[in-house]
């Protein structure tokens, strides 16, 4: 579970991003030292229709791309809207500010800092996952997911 | 004194478009002409040209029972012809949609016959006979109720209404049934209501400006556009009806 001490961060934009965006943005944030975990959250955009009359025919969605993000791809689940971050240590944030500055220029963002990210696991969480749950992912992702984390290695 | 509807009450421009909405003797301008058969594509009811599927005879050719009501109501064409039930719903972005859900079910009760209204948080549909419903589809989506990058068509999985706009302006949409072409700065139909893709897409023509949806925008924001707070006449008649609806029990005298 997360250390209570690591800082955390919570971008939020005026508008959802376009996958070129959160390009751009996640390789000015690859260059930054000190991010231990980073979490793309807003609406999901499955490939194929989960539900409803046409449940089950494919999904073609503009904004599920691949992005390459240093040397990893990664393929967008969600249209980004928020994103979090856990530091290790606050020296990091002005950095992240910088970068936010360079790529959303059209738009307002903005960066705050706080607690984003579960510290401990809920009842909830016990009995949909059980004891066994990965509690690295508990409260940001599925840990039952079969897609585990993206790891992207960094330059420390 | 002859009753003269008032629509409803303010002060602000948001005000004065519902009530302009509303007012059936008031003509809806119309922006864009979508054609008959891109009406049946997009809500995907139909194949165009295909005939009407019937849930009934037409009355002309069933015996009516001897009823005051059905002497009294003419019918609509889709009616008289026995058409089944179809529906159209929309989504209006909260992001200065020129019409929103409950000023839709107004609109549409003071404007169409047999038709019915259904209104949920951040969708709106109607249901009536369907020749009559591509009628109503049509006036819906060509006039100033629609905007192509602020109101979808959606007849499921219809989440947008309170999200963030994405970066080309257009409200999100999970099942991607409008795309933005960034170089013409139009809008396209690309998938029916449901989400099943469309042998051929229908061009809805351009996102309308900014300028031009805070001036015919129906929805208050106090960041986007104009502010409920603003508009005092319309709180006063919030308060006073909110307050009679508490009092109503303790039966309120004025």
């Amino acid at each position: 579970m997360t250390e209570t001490t690591f800082p955390q961060c919570r971008i939020v934009t005026h508008r959802l991003l376009n996958p070129d965006t959160v390009e751009r943005l996640l390789n000015k944030f690859f260059n930054i030292h000190g991010i231990r975990r980073m979490v793309l959250n807003g609406p999901r955009l499955p490939t194929v229709i989960p539900s409803g009359p046409s449940k089950g025919i494919p999904n073609p969605h503009g904004m599920r791309r691949t992005i390459t993000v240093g040397n990893q791809e990664l393929t967008l689940q969600v249209h980004v809207g928020t994103i979090l971050l856990e530091l290790e240590n606050r020296d990091a944030i002005p950095a992240l500010k910088n970068a936010c500055d360079d790529v959303f220029t059209e738009f307002p963002y903005r960066l705050s800092e706080g607690r984003y990210m579960k510290t401990e696991p809920t009842l909830v969480d016990y009995a949909k996952y059980g004891p066994n749950a990965d509690k690295e992912m508990l409260g940001l992702a599925d840990p039952s997911s079969r897609t585990g984390p993206i790891i992207l290695q960094g330059t420390k | 004194m002859a009753y003269k509807p008032q629509y409803g009450p303010g002060s602000t421009i948001v005000a004065a478009n519902r009530r302009k909405q509303m007012d059936p003797s008031h003509k809806l301008e119309k922006l864009r002409d979508i054609s008959d058969k891109d009406i049946v594509l997009m809500m995907g009811h139909r194949a165009p040209g295909s005939a009407y599927k019937t849930a009934h005879p037409p009355l002309a050719e069933q015996q009516e029972p001897n009823c005051p009501i059905r002497k009294l109501v003419t019918p609509t064409d889709g009616t008289k012809a026995g058409d089944r039930i179809r529906y159209i719903q929309f989504t209006d972005s909260m992001y200065n949609a020129p019409c929103q859900p409950y000023q839709r079910s107004y609109v549409e009760s003071y404007r169409f016959r047999g038709m019915d209204p259904g209104t949920l948080s951040g969708r709106q549909i109607i249901e009536c006979r369907e020749r009559d419903l591509e009628k109503y589809a049509k006036e819906l989506v060509n006039t100033e109720l629609f905007d192509p990058a602020l109101t979808g068509i959606r007849g499921c999985t219809v989440h947008g209404h309170s999200l963030r706009l994405d970066e080309n302006g257009m409200m999100f949409d999970m099942l991607a049934r409008t795309q933005y072409d960034k170089k013409s700065n139009t809008v396209k139909i690309v998938k029916d209501q449901v989400g099943v893709p469309l042998d051929t897409e229908v061009k809805v023509g351009k996102p309308m400006d900014d300028k031009w949806l805070k001036a015919h925008t129906t929805m208050f924001h106090s960041v986007a556009g104009t502010a409920f707070r603003d508009d005092a006449e319309y709180i006063e008649y919030v308060q006073r009806i909110h307050s009679l609806r508490t009092k109503y029990g303790f039966m309120p005298k004025e």
